[in-house]
């Protein structure tokens, strides 16, 4: 499903230096597969996160999403791929305050193939299994943090894509929350057969994950956390 | 950025304020300017009731009064002055050396003996320029249809006589003047300066000496007079400046709003650091003035140019009575009303978001924001109940305009936050089979309670700015057409016309001296059935200077058919033809407590009885209009001076050729002016539109500042939304979904208040008539301005939206991921 070559990304640091925020990073994922990727703030998680949505390009390397090379797409078809075939829940993502939870949640089904009516069905089964059926015609500013983060998620799920990049989607959540949260996340994605990549600092958040990397200082390290103690893929 | 867009809202506001002040105290402050530059030290006045003056030799009766310190006989008339670079109409003014002894600085850079030595006239140093004239050089002018050449004896600098270098006079000693308008032996008026204490008993002595045929007023009466005239003007300027206020403040007010959460924010953490309530407040306060100070400087600058080259023009219709300078007069309360504004305005958009911060304890949970839904309804049913005070109000009282604007502003407002939310809910019902996201992320930020605020802001600077466009542009056209149907029922009473020709006798009102010659010559050309003569001048009823219209006997329509109020037209017109009958428009008859059919004795020079005919409207001149015969006229006002000459063509006679014959006849150093009905038509319809130019100047100026200021609020409010657009381009959604749903936002936004603004416009438009209609008795010809109002609100909506699309388009080209602070 996705195919991570060799795929390395520098920095400008000021004063003519480069930081070497990727360094031949290369990984696969399957189908139905929840990857963590786990590091400190700084090592480079969100900028290959960012690479595999097409949001940043990368220096070398390829990043293939189901046999396709995503840097050669056209400006309209990366758009699509982000729309359909991308789930994105990072840092920055927001709700947007003046609609309901609902249409938040299927505001990327409109404007695709269906309309409001259509759009709001199919993110109902959606909202319910995320435990929001009580809660699907509120605002944001009347739901919880952990309310809104399920809102995002239902987004990100909502168009049946096949690759769902997750970049610290507990980080504003206490633990019993973010168990919750994870929890469904990785039930959805499993019976969906969605290829997931969790970002995280977090080792609770990693320990769902069906297998687990380490990124250090750009770089996958040979072996998966300690305290997890989970299998590692080399890079390359 | 968003303090750049308040300081700019605040100077807008500041600048129309300014300059509207400015233009109203300047027409009243040269009025004022010039009296008492003339009157002096005097304080009560004998004066004429018609243009022919009185014998100057009363004035040694007026100096026999025990009391009478000095007695000044003045010879005051209209004259046209011709110098080698143009024409100008002027006040021309005589007195003698007992006129200097007043001190009025208009002589007082001379002595009395200086100024009876005078050879020639007196001109101000800068008329005597524009009309390129030099000391000692010769000029034209002409006076009571009389043409003389005199010398220019005197040319007044600005250094002697100060502000009144800009007025429209004329001196010469008295005998000269008598000797140069053929008014030998007359005086027009007497000022008169009592001595310490003795004013009542001098006055008491003064109204025998008038025996009711001079009138004994204050010596400044001028002034009231003025004011009663141009009272429509100045309180059209007065609504305009309460409207470009709330305009300039809700722009500021817009602003500042984008500002609110780091300032919320900022205050937050110093609460929570310790700091008090009062130290808070002086840090708004401080913020506030940071606004207000930059906003004030700018906007007083701003309406000094407004007032220069925009409001600059005075109405021409009061020319025809009074006479006034061009300059512009700033009082320190122009800049006071002006500058409190502005700081009134930034305290104001800085305290009121923040109040509740301002009561904020650290511990206490806040208040989730309310989605605003019972708010609206209790706002609807404010709104409702406005309305309906309004609708009273018009019925019952429609002389109250001021309070029912007011009342109908309020409905506006408050109507506006269910406006919005309707629309909203209507656009998503009417959508949601569309399958496209640009209505939904639209309606969003309309649906935000976060946003409310803003958005309210924001539609209501489009909403206030339309209405007032509305509002008032529609009660212009309707008094427009009104007035030109009086103008031209008046005009149309003869074929050609021959007046005395200078700005100042647009109304024909200064009289004919020895006009037989004249009437001969014309009844002689080619194609002239009939000549009559028409009989006008202006006469002081208290603080009223009314018109007076005599038409002859023969003219068809001697009261304007389409101004009666009362009388059938048919009788009254015959009566007014068969004599004894006078017509009088609504605030004389009030005056005069008089009816139709009722019996007034009129006090004209010589207090003659009539019958009222008719009540009319005041045919276009604020003070209001009598019309009576010309026959009628000559025996009230004791004078067979004639103002005009009404010409009939045989059938057939092309009028353009017979006035050019009367023009070769009466030859081409005439002072007559003759003009064709349609001519003179036309002249009274220019004169109209510039009477009313100030309105549309100041609606122009304030529908531009609010688009502006809605442009560049909602175009903050996009930029500062740039982050929201980066976070849904990487779900997806295209820059053009983005834009769309921008263009469609801001169409819905200012599209609802414009509408709303326009159909409250159109019935303020009713209000302002009937207001104008009640209070000063003008035509107006009553419409519903559909056209006024569809283009107001289709010109904001999609000027404002057309410009946004370009911040809008910059906005949604953020790179799809979080952008840099």
């Amino acid at each position: 499903m996705l195919v991570l070559d060799e795929v390395v990304k520098h920095y400008g640091a000021g004063g003519g230096e480069t930081v070497r925020a990727l360094d031949g990073i290369s990984m696969t994922i399957r189908a139905g597969e929840l990857v963590a990727l786990y590091g400190p703030s700084g090592s480079g998680k969100t900028t290959l996160l960012n690479i595999i949505a097409a949001l940043l390009a990368p220096d070398s390397g390829h990043v293939f999403v189901e046999g396709r090379d995503i840097s050669q797409l056209s400006p309209r078809d990366t758009q699509r791929y982000r729309r359909v075939e991308l789930g994105y829940i990072n840092q920055s993502t927001e709700l947007l305050p003046g609609i309901r939870a609902i249409d938040n949640a299927a505001l990327k089904l409109l404007g695709t193939r269906s309309n409001v009516h259509e759009a709001r069905d199919q993110v109902v089964p959606l909202l319910e299994r995320l435990g929001l059926a009580d809660r699907l015609h509120h605002r944001p500013h009347e739901l919880s943090a952990g309310q809104r983060q399920r809102v995002l998620i239902a987004r990100a799920l909502s168009t049946r894509p096949q690759l769902v990049l997750a970049d610290e989607p507990t980080g504003n959540l206490d633990a019993q929350r973010s168990r919750e949260v994870l929890q469904m996340l990785t039930d959805v994605c499993a019976e969906q057969q969605i290829a997931t990549l969790l970002a995280t600092h977090d080792p609770q958040a990693a320990a769902f994950a069906t297998r687990a990397h380490s990124l250090q200082e750009g770089r996958l390290a040979p072996h998966g956390p300690p305290d997890l103690a989970l299998p590692a893929e080399s890079g390359g | 950025m968003q303090e750049l867009l308040a300081v700019t809202g605040i100077a807008i506001g500041v600048g129309l304020v300014f300059a509207a002040l400015v233009a109203s105290t300047s027409l009243t402050g040269s009025v004022r300017q010039l009296t008492d530059s003339v009157i002096g030290d005097a304080t009560l006045q004998l004066s004429a009731r018609g243009a022919a003056g009185f014998d100057e030799r009363i004035v040694e009766e007026v100096r026999a009064v025990e009391g009478v310190d000095t007695a000044a006989p003045v010879l005051e008339t209209q004259a046209n002055i011709l110098g080698p670079k143009g024409r100008a109409s002027v006040l021309f003014l005589g007195g003698d050396e007992h006129f200097t002894r007043l001190g009025g600085s208009l002589l007082g850079h001379s002595g009395g003996a200086d100024f009876s030595g005078i050879s020639g006239i007196a001109l101000p140093a800068q008329l005597a320029d524009s009309l390129g004239l030099a000391f000692g050089q010769s000029l034209r002018m002409e006076v009571n249809s009389r043409v003389r050449s005199v010398t220019l004896g005197v040319r007044l600098a600005e250094a002697e006589i100060g502000a009144l270098v800009h007025h429209p006079v004329a001196l010469a000693p008295l005998e000269g003047a008598q000797e140069i308008s053929g008014m030998e032996g007359r005086a027009t008026r007497i000022l008169v300066e009592s001595k310490p204490g003795r004013e009542r008993a001098v006055r008491a002595a003064l109204t025998r000496i008038a025996a009711d045929r001079l009138d004994v007023s204050a010596a400044d009466s001028e002034v009231a007079v003025f004011a009663q005239a141009a009272s429509p003007t100045n309180q059209s300027t007065a609504l305009f400046s309460v409207f470009s206020a709330l305009v300039g403040f809700l722009f500021a007010f817009s602003a500042v709003l984008l500002t609110v959460p780091q300032r919320r924010r900022f205050i937050t953490d110093i609460r929570m650091s310790g700091h008090t309530s009062g130290a808070v407040v002086q840090l708004l306060l401080l913020d506030a003035l940071a606004l207000a100070v930059p906003g004030v400087i700018l906007g007083l600058l701003l309406g000094d140019q407004l007032s220069r080259h925009l409001f600059d023009s005075t109405p021409g219709y009061l020319a025809a009575a009074f006479a006034f300078g061009s300059q512009r007069i700033v009082t320190w309360q122009s800049v006071a009303i002006a500058s409190g504004a502005g700081v009134a305005a930034a305290c104001i958009a800085v305290f009121v978001p923040l109040r509740d911060i301002l009561a904020y304890r650290p511990n206490r949970k806040r208040r989730p924001p309310s989605h605003g839904g019972r708010f609206d309804v209790r706002a609807g049913i404010a709104a409702a109940v406005c309305l309906a005070v309004v609708t009273a109000l018009v019925v019952a009282a429609p002389d109250a305009a001021v309070p029912a604007i007011a009342t109908l502003t309020a409905a506006l407002l408050l109507l506006l936050p269910f406006l919005l939310r309707a629309v909203a809910a209507a656009l998503a019902l009417v959508t949601r089979s569309i399958r496209s996201v640009v209505p939904t992320v639209a309606l969003q930020e309309l649906g935000s309670s976060e946003a409310k605020t803003r958005t309210l802001a924001v539609a209501a600077t489009g909403a206030i700015a339309v209405f007032a466009a509305v509002a008032i542009g529609g009660a212009h056209a309707d008094l427009e057409r009104g007035l030109d149907a009086s103008a031209r029922d008046i005009d149309q009473n003869a074929d050609i016309w021959l007046t005395f020709d200078g700005k100042a006798n647009i109304l024909a009102t200064t009289p004919f001296d020895k006009p037989g010659q004249v009437a001969a010559a014309v009844r002689g050309v080619a194609g002239v059935s009939q000549a009559h003569w028409y009989r006008g001048s202006f006469f002081d009823l208290g603080d009223r200077r009314a018109w007076v219209l005599a038409p002859p006997p023969s003219a068809e329509n001697p009261i304007p058919p389409t101004q009666i109020i009362e009388g059938g037209v048919a009788r009254a017109s015959k009566r007014v033809r068969s004599g004894g009958w006078i017509a009088l428009s609504q605030s004389i008859a009030r005056d005069l407590d008089a009816e139709v059919g009722q019996r007034v004795t009129f006090p004209a020079v010589v207090p003659t009885p009539f019958r009222v005919a008719a009540i009319t409207t005041n045919l276009g001149w604020p003070p209001g209009a009598i019309v009576l015969n010309a026959q009628d006229y000559a025996r009230a006002w004791g004078s067979r001076a004639a103002s005009a000459l009404h010409v009939d063509l045989r059938p057939g006679a092309p009028p353009d050729e017979v006035a050019a014959g009367i023009r070769r006849v009466i030859g081409p150093n005439s002072p007559m002016r003759v003009e064709t009905t349609h001519e003179r038509v036309d002249r009274h319809y220019a004169l109209t539109r510039e009477g009313l130019s100030r309105l549309t100047q100041i609606s122009a100026m304030v529908l531009i500042s609010a688009v502006l200021a809605m442009v560049a609020t909602v175009g903050g409010m996009i930029w500062q939304r740039r982050r929201t657009f980066a976070s849904l381009k990487v779900q997806g959604l295209s820059e053009r979904e983005l834009w769309s749903s921008l263009l469609l936002e801001s169409t819905v936004l200012l599209g609802t208040a414009s509408l709303a603004g326009a159909a409250f416009g159109l019935y303020g438009q009713v209000l302002l008539g009937r207001a104008l209609e009640a209070i000063t008795g003008f035509p107006v010809f009553y419409s519903v301005a559909v056209l006024i109002a569809g283009s107001v609100l289709a010109a904001a909506t999609l000027v404002a939206v057309a410009m946004l699309a370009v911040p809008g388009w910059l906005a949604v080209r953020v790179p799809p991921r979080r952008p840099e602070a």
